[in-house]
């Protein structure tokens, strides 16, 4: 290894803090234990005699120490006690040296910083199951291990803030996520936080700063050539940097806002499914907002207001735009340039809009707006950004049609990533086709999840994740989906979980037929509640209940009664009784 | 209804039924205990445990090391009943009558667990 330990880091800093008390401590004591034994004195009969190494050693310590036991093993003469004088002082001295030393190493910010980083890198090195390292613990990042800690995949969380990381310990997550503080783009912290690491799944760095974005994937790329990067950036000269390295997926917020919400109003059957998918609790699959066309209000027009007049005017919405700051540019639609105002808003036809996006990066502006726009037109349909995730109530309270929240979204969409990237694949499918195909998603997923929570999972068919599975196909049955989707309860209902997609040799296959034979090898992702999930994950291990899930029958366990069943011939007429 | 649970069950309860029937009585009293008794119940014990041979549940792991100990413990009694029994023609003494019982006792521990988990899946299970 070329890197640096932490263990030779704190112990050479203990000793070269320690090297001047413990050198003065064993003067102190050569000094006071070999003039102890050099004073005369008394021994038990009166006679004259020194004291021996051993008691001087002995009275030295507890003298030096404070404890002070007494005048041992006999009465001392006057120049024993003198020298006993000497000796209290210096060894008094001696340690209370020693002692502050001691308090000021720990209290050394540098040692402090050395001690947590051995500990996390401990931590992190003895992590046997997967686990993503996030790099910046702000909004997304928190709502992102939120979203991970649910479906209980472990974060390595790295941040320079100290604040954040302590503010880490205290969160309740349902799996353990230790944080470092430190520069993520330092190459030593990657490596402590598990890049090299078979565990590693993915690194995922949510940095303001993109040029540090940039820093951070090229080395991660060099540390550890296969692992997935995935990067927050806005910027596209950056982004344009970053496609260029391999295997790595860019999230640009602002892109994904303008797509969400011109897919909120282009289809909102689709938007309402993909909010339900990620886990979003005020969405119902039963009454998506319709929202109808006409011509739309864009208060704010940064880099996000470009993303989405561009989304819009892709499906023919006509947009008027209110920016002080817009610059003169050959888009097409009303552009006022001025504060989003009421004289504003009134110039810009909110009598006659069907909607208004309060988008600006400012929160209590766009709330103003909002108050402004249900005042002039009560029935034009409010959309809000939210960019800060602790305005939630206010936003909430403010009752409008929809609320985005960027860092939200950014965190939602890494968190599908990062279950499968077959999700991503089956919306971006669901979107470049016709609605047909989302109406009959959602009643599918209607018909078999009803009101339950959904969540995602991948199941990958295998000799070693789905023994059962794999015994089955062994023995030369053929497996269905449908059969693995019965409920080991009762084999002619179903469990609450739908199978979304198939992958196999590579090759997706969205909405996969139910009568689809499977294969080892195969990649299921389902959508269906936490009972299913469990009881779906213990029938792929148990090959006896995979084998009533598959004929209906269930033959006896133990060898001799199996023999007595098959002679009987009870094996053909099962079922009926 | 589930044709092993049907066979399964009936040996199982018929060992704890027969160890019962064996201990009741004063613990160190020959009179009181019968050795009939005691070896029809290690036979029933016996086959529900060969019953079981094969199963690679689990539960059937559990069923059969609980039903292994029944059976080690009986056996156990039965064959301090053959060497002191033959002893003397005076019968028994009080204290390996007390022995053997106290074996038996321990069995019957293992059977009502083998009986308990047998019954707590049946209820649990599916159908």
């Amino acid at each position: 290894m070329t890197t640096t330990s932490n263990l030779s880091r704190v112990t050479s800093i203990v000793l070269r803090y320690m090297r001047g008390p413990i050198l003065s401590l064993i003067a102190v004591y050569g000094v006071g234990v070999t003039g102890m034994s050099l004073m005369p004195g008394f021994d038990a009969q009166g006679n004259p005699a020194s004291m021996n190494l051993f008691h001087s050693f002995y009275f030295f310590t507890y003298t030096a120490t404070t404890t002070g036991f007494g005048e041992i093993p006999h009465h001392f003469s006057d120049q024993q006690r003198l020298w006993a004088i000497l000796c209290l002082y210096m060894g008094v001295i001696a340690w209370l040296y020693a002692f502050g030393s001691i308090i000021q190493l720990i209290q050394n910010p540098h040692f402090i910083t050395a001690v947590a980083e051995r500990r996390f890198a401990r931590t992190v090195k003895n992590l046997r199951e997967p686990f993503v390292i996030i790099c910046g613990f702000g909004d997304t990042g928190s709502l992102l291990a939120r979203g991970l800690s649910d479906n209980l995949i472990r974060a390595v969380i790295i941040d320079s803030d100290a604040e954040r990381i302590k503010a880490l310990v205290m969160r309740d997550y349902r799996v353990d996520m230790p944080g470092l503080c430190g520069d993520a783009s330092v190459p030593k912290h990657l490596i402590d936080a598990g890049i090299h690491q078979p565990g590693c799944r993915a690194v995922i760095s949510l940095i303001p700063d993109e040029e540090l974005v940039l820093k951070i994937a090229v080395m991660t790329r060099f540390l550890n050539p296969r692992v997935r990067i995935i990067c927050r950036a806005s910027d596209r000269q950056q982004q344009q940097h970053l496609r260029y390295l391999e295997s790595v997926t860019v999230i640009d917020p602002f892109e994904l806002f303008g797509a969400q919400l011109s897919m909120a109003i282009t289809a909102p059957k689709l938007h309402n499914l993909t909010q339900w998918l990620v886990g979003d609790p005020s969405v119902s699959l039963d009454c998506p907002r319709i929202i109808p066309p006409g011509n739309w209000i864009l208060c704010g027009y940064g880099r996000m207001g470009r993303w989405l007049q561009q989304h819009l005017n892709q499906h023919h919405i006509s947009t008027s735009i209110i920016d002080p700051e817009q610059p003169e540019s050959g888009d097409t639609g009303q552009l006022i340039r001025r504060d989003a105002d009421h004289q504003a808003l009134i110039s810009a036809g909110i009598e006659g809009a069907v909607g208004l996006v309060a988008g600006t990066d400012n929160d209590s502006r766009n709330l103003q707006i909002l108050l402004n726009a249900g005042a002039l037109n009560p029935d034009v349909f409010r959309v809000a950004r939210q960019n800060q995730h602790e305005n939630e109530v206010v936003f909430r309270a403010a009752e409008v049609g929809l609320t985005m929240q960027p860092s939200l979204l950014a965190a939602r969409t890494i968190l599908l990533q990062l279950i499968s990237p077959l999700a991503q694949q089956l919306l971006e499918q669901l979107r470049d086709t016709d609605s047909t195909l989302t109406d009959i998603l959602v009643s599918r997923l209607r018909h078999t999840l009803g009101v339950h929570a959904p969540r995602l999972w991948v199941t990958r068919l295998s000799c070693e994740e789905t023994p059962a599975v794999a015994e089955q196909i062994a023995s030369g049955a053929k497996l269905r989906l449908q059969e693995l989707l019965r409920d080991p309860a009762n084999r002619d209902s179903n469990l609450c979980c739908a199978p979304l997609a198939l992958c196999r040799e590579q090759r997706p296959q969205m909405m996969p037929n139910t009568r689809e034979v499977v294969q080892l090898g195969d990649e299921i992702l389902f959508c269906g509640d936490q009972r299913s999930r469990l009881l779906l994950a213990a029938s792929l291990h148990n090959s006896y209940t995979l084998h009533y899930l598959m004929t209906g029958v269930e033959p006896p366990r133990g060898m001799a009664l199996l023999w007595v069943w098959k002679k009987l011939g009870l094996a053909a007429q099962h079922g009926k009784g | 209804m589930n044709f092993e649970t049907v066979v399964l069950g009936f040996f199982v309860i018929l060992a704890l039924a027969l160890n019962l029937v064996f201990v009741v009585g004063d613990i160190d009293n020959p009179a009181q205990h019968n050795v009939w008794i005691l070896t029809i119940a290690i036979f029933a014990s016996l086959i529900a445990a060969g019953l079981k041979l094969g199963d690679r549940s689990q539960l059937g792991a559990i069923l059969l090391a609980a039903l292994l100990v029944a059976n080690l413990l009986l056996i156990a009694a039965r064959l301090v009943w053959i060497a002191e029994g033959d002893a003397g023609s005076a019968g028994l003494a009080s204290e390996q009558m007390g022995l053997i019982v106290a074996l038996a006792y321990g069995a019957l521990a293992a059977n009502l667990v083998t009986v308990l988990t047998l019954a707590a899946d049946t209820l649990m299970s599916r159908r």
